[in-house]
């Protein structure tokens, strides 16, 4: 294709591809005779006749279509913004790499049905019919973020450009609820008088049926080697609260002891769930051990709460003296 | 690091100029002209405007209102001729004293810092 005005043809085409259907005739005819014209001036400026390098120089300097088409476009709406980008992209592919994790792990470790196909239990058999099952589908959650981003910006378009900012609530939290940190307080010591009573309930409740006093013998070494933990770490727990009740507030150090104790909780009740029996009964074991998990769960929680709220506040920057 | 420096002062100028494009334009289109005649106006008067900002530019104005255009056949091929509308008359007006403004505001601003 030697020939400028055929290269300025396909451009002019190529830019009005991308613009709507009633802009493209008339922008298009606009566009050609333009640069037609640039190109001649381009000529005469040079001295010698256009050709197909002098096309093609100064399409190149007027941008590639697409840019050139979004030029003649009104400014479109912006459906992620810059600062919620990154949040985005670590949810999209945080959620897509999650669901590959769990039904990676599922689909190699899960017994092969009888009626699959031939290379079903090899790894490469495993791995595809993972990939066309799980594998592909998992891309739901990418799109479903980006259906939803989509609504809501097309939704939230209008009331952002109409209504100025206003703060939606006060956050103040390192403010406490001293009533609630008393009832905590005093549900504590309960609950611990209670733990700690336990392996006594013959001595203080012999009026007891004797499969309820057996349901609730703790397992011998667990009382001597490892329950023995929980006890500083409840004294230390209802120390940083109190403290906390007579200041009013969550301060730095008192948020950085909640987090060392919840860390040393969460030490303490793995290893209780690891390393043996907690009950000597099998079924009260059991239901002891689903108990821990779901404090261990909750321990998780607030160490990650605590862990946000410590480090949440702005600090001053390091100035140099 | 030279060379780097030198593109971002390139860079930073080229945002100076985009700034002013409108005013620029709506400055020359008191009188009808069509794209190319136009740019070369502008690059006449030492205000070089690239092609490719300068014809979705006419449009893009045309499309807020500021702009009339229409096809014309003068001795060549037919051409789109723009100028100011009486809505695009009264922002280069407002636009001008703005710039005035602007420009001493800026003037002293550089002259205390020199």
């Amino acid at each position: 294709m030697d020939d400028p005005k055929a290269i300025i043809e396909t451009y002019v085409r190529d830019v009005v591809r991308h613009l709507p259907r009633r802009q493209r005739h008339d922008v298009g005819f606009e566009l050609r005779s333009l640069l037609n014209e640039d190109l001649d001036g381009r000529a005469a400026d040079s001295g010698r006749p256009a050709d197909a390098a002098m096309a093609l120089e100064l399409l190149t300097a007027f941008g590639r279509p697409q840019e050139v088409a979004d030029r003649y476009r009104p400014a479109g709406f912006t459906v992620i913004r810059p600062a919620d980008a990154p949040r985005f992209a670590w949810i999209a592919l945080g959620g897509l790499v999650l669901q590959w994790a769990v039904t990676l792990i599922d689909a190699f470790t899960s017994p092969v049905a009888t009626d699959e196909w031939v290379y079903a239990a090899s790894w490469w058999g495993r791995l595809t019919t993972w990939w066309l099952s799980w594998g592909l589908g998992a891309f739901w959650w990418p799109g479903f973020l980006i259906t939803f981003t989509l609504i809501s910006a097309a939704l939230g378009r209008h009331r952002r450009e109409t209504k100025p900012w206003a703060p939606r609530r006060t956050i103040d939290r390192d403010h406490v609820n001293r009533p609630a940190i008393v009832l905590g307080l005093a549900f504590g010591a309960a609950g611990a008088t209670l733990m700690i009573a336990l392996p006594w309930l013959a001595v203080w409740a012999p009026g007891l049926p004797q499969p309820v006093l057996d349901a609730f013998t703790f397992d011998p070494r667990f009382l001597r080697e490892r329950a023995i933990w929980a006890l500083p770490l409840w004294a230390a727990g209802f120390a940083v609260n109190t403290i906390v009740l007579i200041a009013g507030r969550w301060e730095r150090r008192t948020r950085l002891a909640g987090l060392a104790l919840g860390v040393g909780w969460l030490v303490v009740l793995v290893w209780w769930l690891v390393t043996g029996r907690i009950f000597v009964d099998e079924a009260a074991d059991e239901a002891a051990t689903f108990g821990l998990l779901l404090v261990l769960v909750f321990v998780i929680v607030d160490i990650v709460v605590t862990a946000r709220r410590t480090s949440a506040s702005i600090r001053p920057p390091m100035v140099r003296a | 690091m030279v060379d780097g420096s030198a593109g971002q002062a390139l860079k930073l100028e080229q945002d100076l100029r985009k700034g002013v494009l409108v005013l620029a334009v709506l400055s020359q289109l008191r009188t009808q002209q069509y794209g190319y005649s136009l740019r070369q106006a502008l690059a006449e008067r030492g205000m070089p405007i690239e092609e490719g900002t300068l014809y979705p530019l006419l449009r893009r104005l045309e499309s807020q209102g500021l702009l009339a255009s229409q096809w014309q056949v003068d001795d060549g091929p037919p051409r789109r001729y723009y100028t100011l509308s009486a809505h695009g008359a009264e922002t280069y007006r407002e636009l001008t004293g703005a710039w005035r403004s602007l420009t001493s505001v800026v003037d002293r601003l550089v002259v205390e810092e020199g």
